[in-house]
């Protein structure tokens, strides 16, 4: 099972993908960017099945793209753009075949000044969350979150608090997910960040 | 447990009371034994004196309730007065049955005082919108069971509000804490002719 | 009769005036009955009979209807009798009392000076034929005139008993009572 997480820090969000690409027992790759860039304060990280995901993100990307050009080049807040992919993946699941993909959605809202995360599911559901986990990831990092999380931290801290969820996940996940990559999404737009 | 209705968690329950009504909802959203959030609602108002309670799966909540927010706006614009909730029952009603061989996982329930008489209304629905028409209560969600249980032995007839609120906060307090996919938190509205009392519960955190 | 609340009638073509009876019978319970389990107000119950008619002005192959609707009806929610004219263009108007047809001009004329507020039931049908008479050549008989009241609720034109449905509240007029009435002019 592949890890996201995301935290909603004073002002920015952090998001964090694993880097290996499992298909089966076999690692395929250790340098796998779970996430695709939406517009200049959103990004999108995904899990689910292998085909789906890819497909499904860029297909967002696409149209969040579409949006920019056609709108002379307002971006989509990220409410605004979370409302979409949950329609998108709410639509789909009562199609012949549903895209089988969870998202993160870490974005900042240039308007107001204020960094968000969503939690979406392949079922559509959807919520804003300060802290964040897919899978069974999510099992091991909830508890660290609600421990250590505090809405008032800086970059740092909220890179302390992936690095003690990264290391329960190498302590505790039975395959080695080759490390995470991590994103920021703040006030100046999307940039990788080495944990 | 792949039961729609069961994955997200939640539930929601009305009563009647002397000229008001009360309904009410707890706030988790869940998936299967994992907590995600605590500020889940699941009763949404339609104008001044109606509202909608639904339980079940979460991306159907959602879908459901920008949906009748969209019917809700059209109606106002067309007939330029507020819905009864009596018409806002037969419209939940039909657009369920409008999906009878693909349903939405809900567990609708609508509460409400007639905009002119202030006569209370409740009622409830399965998936495919069959209207239970009540005088007392309704219940809905994951903690159903224990909801009639506890309204069975707690409601009584024509209660004033304040008592009302007392009894369906109690109600529900202690029927989330025996279902393990409800609480984390309660919200209750108290409707009565010229007022609107909303309350958030604190509830127990595990 | 459209619903039991809300009757119309018309001047101009009979069978363009049947055709917009049926249509009405239906979009009432396909727009409105089955969606709300109640009958329209007569407010939509126009709106919706002056779309069909004004998208027959618009709508290629098709020709507009040939007829000017008169539509009553009471309101529940407002707790009021309305009175609609329609027209082929799918314009409507509220009004107090009117007249359509080719001597509309000179009826209308007739109800300005005789109606007023406070009108009764007997007053407003002993006006209404007074206005006909006047415009109408030949003899006025029960057989070769209609009229419906729409008034409170007639328990005994609902068929059945022992539920607390209302009866309609449109009633038509037997060509008896209609005699009765003209007796007395």
């Amino acid at each position: 099972m592949d890890i996201i997480l995301g935290v909603r820090l004073q002002d920015c969000t952090l998001v964090a993908t694993s880097k290996a690409a499992t298909r089966g027992i076999s690692v395929l790759k250790a340098n796998d960017d779970k996430t695709r860039i939406l517009n200049t304060h959103n990004l999108l990280a995904y899990t689910g099945e292998a085909g789906d995901t890819v497909q499904f993100a860029e297909y967002i990307q696409a149209n969040i793209q579409l949006y920019l050009m056609r709108e002379n080049d307002t971006e989509l807040s990220p409410k605004a753009t979370a409302l979409f992919v949950r329609n998108q993946l709410a639509t789909s699941l009562r199609s012949r075949k549903p895209y089988q993909v969870n998202v993160l959605i870490g974005g900042y809202d240039t308007k107001t000044d204020v960094p968000a995360l969503s939690w979406i599911d392949y079922l559509g559901t959807h919520v804003e969350l300060p802290y964040a986990a897919h899978g069974y990831a999510a099992f091991y990092c909830s508890s660290l979150f609600d421990r250590h999380y505090r809405k008032d931290m800086d970059l740092e801290a909220g890179l302390d608090l992936l690095r003690m969820c990264v290391k329960e996940l190498e302590m505790r996940m039975p395959i080695d997910f080759k490390g995470v990559y991590v994103k920021v999404v703040g006030k100046d737009g999307v940039r990788a960040i080495e944990l | 447990m792949s039961d729609p209705s069961s994955i997200n968690g939640g539930c929601a329950v009305a009563m009647v009371g002397k000229d008001c009504i009360a309904i009410a909802c707890d706030l988790r959203l869940g998936n299967q034994s994992l907590s995600l959030a605590n500020n889940f609602e699941k009763v949404f108002p339609f104008g001044d004196k109606t509202f909608l309670g639904l339980t079940g799966l979460a991306s159907d909540v959602l879908t459901l309730k920008e949906d009748f927010r969209l019917k809700h706006n059209l109606y106002k614009l067309r007939e330029e007065r507020e819905i009864e909730p009596e018409t806002l029952a037969n419209l939940v009603s039909s657009s369920l049955y409008e999906r009878r061989f693909g349903p939405y996982f809900v567990g609708p329930i609508v509460a409400g005082l007639h905009s002119k008489t202030n006569k209370p209304f409740i009622c409830g629905f399965d998936l495919i919108g069959c209207i239970d028409f009540a005088k007392d209560f309704i219940v809905s969600g994951t903690a159903s069971d224990q909801l009639y249980g506890m309204c069975e032995s707690l409601y009584e007839p024509d209660l004033e509000p304040e008592d009302l609120f007392e009894t369906i906060s109690q109600a529900l307090l202690n029927a989330v804490d025996r279902d393990a996919l409800s609480g984390w938190g309660a919200v209750v509205y108290i409707v009565t002719k010229d007022k609107v009392v909303k309350r958030v519960l604190r509830t127990r955190q595990d | 009769m459209l619903t039991p609340d809300i009757a119309m009638t018309y001047s101009g073509m009979g069978p363009d005036f049947r055709v917009l009876v049926d249509r009405a019978r239906k979009l009432a319970h396909t727009n409105y009955k089955r969606i709300y389990n109640e009958y329209p107000p007569i407010r939509i119950m126009v709106q919706e009979l002056a779309k069909v008619m004004q998208a027959s002005t618009q709508s290629g192959g098709i020709r507009p209807f040939g007829v000017s609707l008169l539509v009553g009806g009471y309101d529940e929610h407002s707790d009021s009798f309305q009175l609609y004219q329609v027209d082929p263009s799918g314009s409507y108007f509220p009004w107090k009392a009117t007249a359509i047809g080719k001597t509309a001009v000179s009826a209308k004329t007739f109800l300005e000076k005789r109606w007023n507020e406070d009108l009764e039931l007997e007053d407003v049908i002993h006006v209404a034929l007074l206005a006909l008479k006047e415009s109408v050549d030949g003899e006025l008989t029960g057989e070769n005139l209609d009229i419906s009241v729409i008034s409170e609720p007639q328990e005994h034109l609902l068929g059945f008993k022992g539920t607390d449905m209302t009866g309609p509240r449109v009633k038509k007029l037997s060509a008896e009572e209609i005699n009765d009435r003209l007796d007395a002019l």
